[in-house]
C-alpha cells in the first residue's frame, strides 16, 4: 500500500517537477531571478485545493465530460503560453523579460491546479482512514522527493553555459513539451468521445512499456504513447508545426517593429 | 432571398449533422462498471471489437478512485459516491487490463474484446 502511494505521488509529481525545471532553467539562461516562483507555487497549490474541491461539480459538465474538458483546456492555455515563451527568448529588451517573468508563473500556476488537484482528491480518501493518514503523508513524501530529484536532474542536465546553445535546448525542449501536453489533450478529448480516433497505428510497448519508469519519464517530458491513433500523431505534428509558425511570425514582427523604430527615430 | 435559402439550408444541414451525431452517439453499446469496497464488479467485461464503446462508471464507495489502463489510454478520476462516463474503442480482439490506480492491490480487471 504505502509503495502504491509513493508511485502514485511520483507519477503526478514528475510531470510538474519537470516542466518546472525546464522553465527554472529557461529562467536562469535569461538571468531572470528566481523570485516569480514563489508566488508561482503557492498561487498553483492553492488553485490546486479549489479544484479539488469542485472536481465532482467540473466532472458532471456536459454530460460527465467535464474533468477532460477542463484539463484539455488548462493543456492547451499552456501550448499556447509556451508558443509565446520559445520566441521570447531571442529577445534582448526589458519588456521581453517581464512578460518572459509572467508567463513562467503562469505556466507553473496552471500545471500545478491540474496535477495538484489529483493529488488533493486521492489525500482526501485518506482523511476518512485516519490509522493510514500518517504513513500516506510519509509515502507521498517520498514519492514527491524522488520526483522532485528528477527533475533536479533534469534542470542541471539543461543548463548549459554558452547562450545560443541553452536557448535553441531550451526552444527544443519546450516544443516537445507543448506537443506533448497537446497529444495529452487529445487523449482526454477521445476519451469522452469530442475526438474520434479509430484503432492505434503502432504498439511500441515491446521497446519502451508506458507503465515501465522511462516510459512514464519520457511520457511526462514529451507525452509518450506506446499505441498512438492517427489523430494523436497529426496532433503531435501539428503542435511542433504550430510552434514554429508563432516562432517565424514573432520574429518577423520583431524585425518589422525594430526596423520601423529604427526609421523613427532616424527621422 | 437567394442568402436567405442559403442561409436556411445551412441550418438545416447543421440540425441534420447534429442529429446524425446524435444517433451516433445512440448507437454506442452502454457497458457497465461498478466500483465496491475497492473492487471492480465485473472484473472482466466483454466487449465487441471493432466498435466503440460508452463504459458507465459507478464509484460506490465514499473514496474516490481513478479508472487507469495503459492499454487502452484511459485515466480518469471519480469521486466517491459518484458515477462518470468514457469512451472505449474501436479494439482490435484482446485482452486490455485496467486498475483503480488509489487501490491498486485491489481494485484490477480486464476488458475482453471478442
Amino acid at each position: 500500500m504505502l509503495l502504491d502511494i509513493i508511485v502514485i505521488v511520483l507519477r503526478e509529481t514528475l510531470e510538474a517537477s519537470i516542466l518546472i525545471a525546464v522553465l527554472l532553467s529557461v529562467s536562469l539562461s535569461q538571468s531572470i531571478k528566481f523570485s516569480w516562483t514563489p508566488i508561482a507555487l503557492l498561487a498553483g497549490f492553492a488553485g490546486a485545493v479549489i479544484y479539488g474541491t469542485r472536481l465532482g461539480a467540473i466532472s458532471e459538465w456536459f454530460d460527465y465530460a467535464g474533468q477532460e474538458v477542463v484539463n484539455a483546456g488548462m493543456q492547451l492555455l499552456v501550448y499556447v503560453l509556451i508558443c509565446i515563451l520559445i520566441p521570447l527568448q531571442w529577445q534582448s529588451r526589458s519588456i521581453s523579460k517581464g512578460m518572459m517573468r509572467l508567463l513562467l508563473s503562469a505556466i507553473v500556476f496552471i500545471a500545478l491546479i491540474r496535477e495538484g488537484g489529483e493529488l488533493y482528491v486521492f489525500y482526501t480518501g485518506f482523511l476518512q482512514k485516519e490509522e493510514v493518514l500518517v504513513g500516506a503523508l510519509t509515502s507521498g513524501f517520498i514519492g514527491l522527493a524522488v520526483g522532485l530529484s528528477v527533475g533536479a536532474i533534469v534542470y542541471y542536465t539543461l543548463v548549459v553555459r554558452e547562450q545560443s546553445q541553452a536557448k535553441l535546448l531550451h526552444g527544443l525542449v519546450l516544443t516537445l513539451v507543448a506537443a506533448g501536453m497537446m497529444v495529452q489533450a487529445t487523449q482526454l478529448l477521445i476519451q469522452v468521445d469530442w475526438i474520434s480516433a479509430g484503432e492505434p497505428l503502432w504498439d511500441s510497448n515491446w521497446l519502451i512499456p508506458e507503465s515501465s519508469v522511462v516510459g512514464q519519464v519520457i511520457y511526462a517530458i514529451f507525452g509518450y504513447e506506446a499505441t498512438p491513433s492517427l489523430v494523436e500523431v497529426w496532433a503531435y505534428s501539428f503542435s511542433i508545426a504550430g510552434v514554429i509558425m508563432v516562432a517565424a511570425l514573432f520574429s518577423q514582427y520583431c524585425k518589422r517593429h525594430s526596423f520601423i523604430s529604427k526609421r523613427a527615430s532616424d527621422v | 432571398m437567394m442568402r436567405c435559402n442559403s442561409y436556411l439550408s445551412k441550418v438545416c444541414l447543421g440540425v441534420g449533422l447534429l442529429l446524425a451525431a446524435q444517433s451516433v452517439v445512440a448507437d454506442k453499446p452502454i457497458f457497465e462498471l461498478i466500483i465496491r469496497d475497492h473492487l471492480f464488479y465485473p472484473s472482466e467485461l466483454v466487449i465487441p471489437a471493432g466498435q466503440k464503446i460508452k463504459l458507465l462508471i459507478t464509484n460506490e464507495d465514499t473514496t474516490p478512485e481513478e479508472f487507469e489502463s495503459y492499454e487502452l489510454n484511459r485515466e480518469k478520476v471519480i469521486l466517491g459516491g459518484k458515477k462518470t462516463v468514457i469512451f472505449i474503442g474501436p479494439l482490435k480482439a484482446g485482452e486490455y487490463p485496467f486498475f483503480g490506480e488509489f487501490n491498486m492491490a485491489t481494485a484490477q480487471g480486464k476488458i475482453i474484446a471478442k
